[in-house]
Parts: structure tokens; sequence; C-alpha cells
């Protein structure tokens, strides 16, 4: 009983934050659903919804600095940590059903409905009553053609770069991580700040992708399914990598103002794993959407 | 060669699970989370230099190379 009555349970009671979250979700998706059902309201529309984000980062920033300064102050006993790590786990199961649902779609497209739109198994009469002519291969946009002709990035060119600078981060994520067990903190800085680089080349990378692919293959977010699964779980995986990549910085300048210790670091602990989450589903984006 | 990348990432996704396992149980007092971690980086280096192998030698065939939109 000594661990549970160690201290008592810090509870903020002047919390102002969790107020804040709630309207800015709140603004931000009237805001989203304003612009994407496109309401004729310019110019408002787009305004709304960046309100609506810019509370968020407000949010973020006030609400994890004061966690940060109550941990620093010594505020959380074991118990407060156990709640952490149950929130880090119910925070990736999320995120593991949220990329899940992505992934399941594109399988569920190129294993069941463009077959069968093809004629594939019992579907034959499908295929010729409604789209006769229709031969069901892997990349399409369907058998209307929806959106026209494109051609795919070939995993040779910027997604192997791309492969490559994230394999590397991991990498030196991990001596960083090796590092500030070892109570090195220099080191597990210098390996920290090659991580941010590499995360923020990979960014940029991507963004020249894009363009790549607007400008010159016609792949859009509206060529069909291939489009619609490609710049969903690419675009939403660049997105974990742009917050990825704000969560090291955060880390690094903790480190460097003397944050964590060699056994006691959960944030960095938290960070750098779901710094290899995102690196691991890259690799199966790698895999399955451009490779396989 | 699909079976055999598919199978080794199931075992990349088996170590991140493990890290996550001992990063909530172990409460960084053991060297679990970091020993699992290191060794998902290192299959994950293996899996893309096996992946880049198989392409050059054929045994994969990247569907992007294929270039084909149907209508």
């Amino acid at each position: 009983m000594t661990e549970m009555s160690e201290k008592q349970y810090y509870v903020p009671h002047t919390a102002k934050w969790p107020i804040v979250a709630c309207l800015g979700l709140f603004i931000t998706v009237i805001g989203a659903s304003l612009k994407f059902n496109s309401l004729d309201l310019e110019p408002t529309t787009p305004w709304v919804m960046y309100l609506g984000f810019a509370i968020l980062i407000v949010m973020f920033f006030g609400w994890f600095g004061e966690v940060i300064k109550e941990s620093e102050d010594n505020l959380y006993n074991k118990q407060v940590d156990g709640s952490f790590r149950a929130g880090m786990i119910w925070f990736i199961f999320s995120e593991v059903m949220f990329f899940a649902s992505f992934f399941g779609a594109l399988f569920y497209a190129r294993t069941f409905a463009v077959p069968w739109l093809g004629g594939e198994g019992t579907n034959l009469a499908t295929n010729v009553q409604l789209w006769p002519g229709y031969e069901a291969v892997w990349p399409t946009n369907g058998p209307a053609d929806v959106n026209g002709r494109f051609e795919t990035i070939s995993a040779f060119s910027l997604p192997l770069v791309n492969t490559l600078l994230l394999l590397t981060s991991s990498i030196t994520i991990t001596i960083a991580h090796h590092a500030l067990r070892a109570n090195d903190r220099k080191k597990t800085i210098i390996w920290m700040i090659a991580t941010v680089l590499l995360g923020a080349t990979f960014l940029f990378y991507q963004v020249e992708e894009y363009i790549e692919a607007y400008q010159h293959l016609n792949l859009t977010l509206k060529s069909g399914i291939y489009g619609s699964t490609f710049f969903m779980l690419t675009g939403f995986h660049g997105l974990h990598v742009t917050l990825g990549t704000i969560m090291l910085i955060v880390i690094t300048v903790r480190l460097m103002k003397g944050h964590f210790k060699a056994h006691d670091h959960f944030g960095f602990e938290a960070v750098a794993w779901y710094w290899h989450f995102v690196d691991v589903v890259w690799l199966g984006l790698f895999i399955f959407v451009y490779v396989l | 060669m699909k079976y055999f990348i598919v199978i080794v990432f199931l075992f990349i996704l088996y170590s991140m699970g493990s890290a996550l396992f001992y990063l909530s149980r172990d409460k960084g007092q053991s060297s679990n989370t970091v020993r699992f971690l290191t060794v998902r980086v290192v299959l994950s280096v293996v899996l893309f230099m096996f992946i880049i192998l198989a392409m050059k030698m054929g045994w994969i065939v990247p569907h992007g190379l294929q270039v084909v939109a149907t209508g």
C-alpha cells in the first residue's frame, strides 16, 4: 500500500484546457463540414476551419506545456505515471484502428470489389450487365474511368528515397534511445536532431511527390478508387509524420533543458515508440501501396 | 515472395506490440522496450533490403511499373 499512498493523485482544479479543446474541435468540424459540402459562404468557409485549427494548436501547446511543468514540479506519482501509460495504449489502439480502416478499404477494393466488377467468381452478370469490357487490373480508377487516365508513382523513385529516409530516422532515434538509457545526454540530443532533420526531409519529398502526381501524372484524390486510397493513406501518414516531427522537436528541446532521466523518461519513450509506429505504417504503405 | 514479405512484416508488428506492452508494464525500469524497438528496426532494414533485391532480381514486379489505367 506504500505505493498507493506515496502522494495524492494530482488533479488540477483550475483546468481550462478541456473546454478550450471542445471549442476548438467544435469549430474545426463545423468549418470543415461547411467547406467540404461546398456551401456558398465564401469567404468565411475556409476561415472557420482555420480558426478551429488555430484554437487546437494553442490548446495543445498550452495544455501539454502545463503537463510538462507539472511533471517537472514532481506533482505526478506512480499512479499518474500509470495513467499516462494506459492513455498511450488507448491512443495507439485508436491509431491502429484508424490506419486499419484505410488499409482495409485498400485490401477490400483490390481483393474483392474490383475483381467482382471485372466478373470474377459468380459475378459474370455484373460485369456483362453493368460494365461490359471492363478488365479488373490494379491500379484502376474503376470501370467508369473516373477523372480520366492517370499514371502511378513508381516505387523506385521518390517512395524508395522516402523509405530510406524514414528507416534511417528510426535507426537514429534508436541510437538516441540507447544513449538516453546510458545517461549520455549530449549523444541523445545529437541523434534526436538528426532524426528531426530526416523527418523534415521526408516531408519535403512527400510534398514533391504530390506535386508530381497532380501536375504530371493526373493522379489526384479524384482518380477513382486508386486515387482515394492512395491519397487517404499517404496523406494521413504524412500528417502523422508532421505531428511526429513536432513531437520530436519538443522532446529534443526538453532534453536540452535537462528533462528526462535514464530510468524516468516516459515522454521520450512514448514519442520514440510513436515514431517507430509511423515508420512501420510507411513500410506497410511502401509494400502494399507502391510495391505489391 | 509476397508471403515472405508479409510474414517478416508481421514479425515487425509483433516486436512493435511487445515494445508497447513493456512500455506500459515495466514503466521505464527495464530495457525491454528499447530492445524490442531495436529488433523491429533491424527487421525493417533487412526487409527493405530484401525488397530492393527482389525487385532487382525480378522476383516481384512493382505494380507502378506496369502503368495501366483502365477505362
